[in-house]
């Protein structure tokens, strides 16, 4: 199977841990080169995070396993990215 | 061995920073034992005027409150704090459609728990033993109202060093918080005392 290169989550998580702690932990993770979390929308609780890795293997069960570890839910995978080159979406004429 | 103990540590701090205990407990460490030594003062003035001179007596009474109050803080933290720990977690869970109980979050929640009900039960159960401590050591006093003059003046340096504490939490004099909480003593001690003039 392909090894996967990229994954963008939209992630729901509580305010506490903070997405400096989450965004940490993902990066140290194995297979992992990089991680960021951008907020877009921040409730008097909850926040909604876009969480993009990337790597040269991730292990998406980890990944999910340590974002529900920290209070956070999945709503939806919105990229990924898988194989030897990491291809970005193309732009076409219908776009 | 040290190396679990360090990633003990960095949970608890982690659970800290999540479910934010600390504050609580430093407020319940400093109310309950300033409540444990209070009472404390109550019971050995109730003793003093009715005329107990024996310090197994009195120790007996102390301890026996001492446990009571300790208990009192511990039931009544732990049943407060868990009822709004799980109405907080509850809400969290129906804002993120997640069940959160076994998550990090569920631990920090569950640990701010027994941390906070801990210190409200130990707090004014060791702070009245420490009042208590002229009675424990009454035979090598040998005399029962030095005893009692000293467990008074433990009493009240107790409350003086509490007031220093929440001086010092506050950022304010030590001395000014220090008198405050003394005062307190005083004016239950001759509080008590005035009643046994008048009975």
């Amino acid at each position: 199977m392909g090894n996967l290169r990229r994954l963008v989550l939209d992630v729901l998580k509580p305010l506490e841990p903070t997405i400096v702690e989450l965004v940490q932990l993902l990066a140290d993770l194995e297979g992992v080169d990089g991680a960021n979390i951008s907020i877009y929308e921040i409730d008097r609780r909850v926040e909604n995070a876009k969480v993009t890795i990337e790597g040269h293997d991730l292990r998406y069960e980890v990944i999910t396993d340590v974002i529900e570890e920290n209070g956070g839910a999945i709503h939806s995978i919105d990229e990924v990215a898988a194989g030897m080159v990491l291809i970005e979406d193309v732009i076409t004429p219908q776009d | 061995m040290r190396g679990r103990l360090a990633q003990g540590i960095d949970d608890v701090r982690e659970y800290e920073r999540i479910a934010g205990f600390l504050k609580i407990a430093r407020r319940a460490l400093a109310n309950n034992a300033f409540d444990g030594v209070l009472t404390t003062i109550g019971v050995l003035m109730g003793q003093y005027m009715v005329g107990i001179r024996d310090a197994s007596i009195v120790i007996r009474i102390g301890v026996a409150t001492s446990i009571s109050i300790g208990i009192s803080g511990l039931w009544g933290a732990y049943l407060a704090e868990s009822a709004e720990r799980r109405r907080e977690l509850a809400e969290l869970e129906r804002i993120s459609l997640t069940d959160l109980g076994e998550t990090k979050i569920g631990r920090a929640s569950r640990m701010a728990v027994i941390v906070v009900s801990l210190v409200d039960g130990l707090s004014p159960f060791v702070s009245s033993l420490i009042v208590l401590i002229p009675m424990f050591i009454a035979p090598l006093i040998g005399n029962i109202l030095i005893s009692y003059a000293l467990s008074i003046a433990v009493a009240l340096v107790s409350l003086f060093g509490l007031g220093m504490f929440l001086g010092h939490i506050s950022g304010r004099s030590l001395i000014g918080y220090g008198l405050r909480t003394t005062v307190a003593g005083i004016v239950a001690i001759v509080i008590t005392a005035l009643l046994d003039t008048e009975s």
